[in-house]
């Protein structure tokens, strides 16, 4: 089950966060080469912050995290307006109604194909789920050549920002997605999901879980 | 990363007149940041700390005991993988573990089993002063990441703190001429009087003299021992005779 990480429910999840900081360090710096920064093993940068949500992937708030993704509000500093500008045609969509997904991580151990394929779905039921009990309408993202088709496939409405642009060895494409009750059906039709994937606990709750 | 930065804890450090204050303050936030035990301290015994070393240990006492009867600063593999780089570490790292010598694990071990089972260690190099680190201790409900980054600021920034109030109560160390520095320089390229006299172009009874002179400042009765301390005072560079 994908857990929503806020900066209300957050002081339950420190194992949790930990360990997808620590994902991130082994699959972005290490494997991918980023150049991001890194402290104590993990990896975490300026957008990292109570407001940020996370979508931490695991049996229970203390199992084994098997993926992860980060949502920012974009009426703060988030990454397509001050880092991938470049890749958008117009002004890239903003505000109260429109989040941003980024840093979709599976866990360094997930295995190539079907079980990434399968992740990324669940994260993407996950972020439609998230963004409709917020409130939510758009989610941005960036995608690159690898992640893109299986995105565009996944059955909700993205649409691209502007052509595809090769960044170093890679091509990124920077997406909006529509997000309403529909879209979500489509997506756990399309990828096979028969359940609500998300969990979204609040104070106490979490320990009785 | 500007705006993670408190102000308060560094106006706190900044006002702050005794060690004693600083280490009162210093372990308010860390326990506010989630972190059970913390150490920001110089890498000596930890019960027979010399005068210019710092220490805001809040360890449990029994593990300090032992670290101290053990001689265990000597072999620690927390200090001495913070001597070897600059970037923080965890202890449950597995990359921190891999390198390790049987005796070294045990020490993890033991203090494991004293409460200070995995922790996230800042190395910290400062001019002119011993070894040193900040460790801040995860208890079992961990540490928001958050946090563990914040206090990385927080461990540098309170150590060089404690560093100046301490150094501000010790007396002045010598400072040597240039003259003397040339020559100490020499000795530690192994120079006798009679080489250095040559390459500075004065003669072997002045540079005998200003030899003297040096090791006089220092209180210290061979050339060898005059040279090792500008060495660690920092007038003299490792890479400047090497």
């Amino acid at each position: 089950m994908i857990h929503i990480i806020t900066a209300e429910n957050r002081r339950h999840y420190h194992h949790a966060l930990m360990e997808m900081h620590r994902q991130r360090k082994e699959v972005f710096i290490d494997q991918m080469k980023w150049r991001l920064e890194e402290s104590a093993g993990i990896e975490i940068d300026a957008y990292d912050c109570p407001e940020a949500i996370y979508l931490v992937e695991a049996a229970a708030p203390r199992a084994p995290v098997t993926g992860s993704a980060r949502l920012l509000q974009t009426d703060r500093p988030h990454l397509l307006a001050d880092h991938f500008r470049f890749l958008c045609d117009h002004e890239p969509p903003t505000g109260l109604d429109v989040w941003e997904a980024t840093r979709f991580c599976p866990a360094p151990d997930t295995g190539q194909g079907q079980p990434r394929h399968d992740l990324l779905a669940r994260i993407i039921a996950g972020i439609m789920e998230t963004a409709l009990i917020f409130g939510i309408e758009r989610v941005t993202f960036v995608a690159n050549a690898a992640l893109t088709p299986l995105a565009a496939k996944a059955g909700w409405d993205a649409q691209p920002l502007g052509p595809a642009r090769r960044v170093g060895c890679d091509r990124l494409t920077a997406f909006v997605a529509a997000i309403d009750q529909q879209g979500l059906k489509r997506v756990r039709q399309t990828n096979g999901i028969k359940t609500p994937v998300t969990r979204f606990l609040g104070g106490d709750l979490t320990q009785a879980a | 990363m500007q705006a993670r930065i408190n102000w308060a804890f560094a106006e706190v450090c900044d006002r702050a007149t005794s060690v004693d204050e600083l280490h009162v303050a210093f372990m308010r936030e860390v326990r506010e940041l989630g972190f059970t035990y913390a150490a920001c301290a110089s890498h000596v015994d930890p019960l027979r700390p010399p005068a210019d070393a710092v220490m805001m240990v809040d360890y449990p006492l029994p593990w300090l005991q032992r670290f101290s009867d053990q001689n265990y600063a000597k072999r620690d593999p927390v200090y001495w993988r913070a001597r070897r780089q600059t970037l923080p570490f965890q202890w449950s790292d597995r990359v921190f573990r891999a390198g390790l010598a049987a005796d070294q694990i045990r020490i993890l071990n033991e203090a494991a089993e004293a409460g200070l089972t995995d922790g996230i260690t800042i190395p910290i190099h400062a001019p002119d002063a011993l070894p040193a680190s900040c460790s801040l201790v995860i208890g079992p409900e961990g540490v928001d990441p958050l946090n563990a980054q914040k206090a990385t600021w927080y461990g540098v920034y309170a150590h060089e703190c404690a560093r100046r109030l301490r150094l501000a109560g010790l007396p002045t160390k010598p400072v040597l001429s240039p003259r003397e520095r040339e020559c100490v320089q020499l000795l530690g390229q192994g120079k006798d009087d009679g080489d250095m006299a040559v390459i500075l172009g004065l003669s072997e009874h002045t540079v005998h003299n200003i030899v003297r002179r040096a090791m006089h400042k220092y209180g210290v009765a061979s050339r060898v021992q005059a040279f090792v301390r500008a060495l660690k005072d920092g007038q003299i560079r490792l890479e400047d005779v090497c």
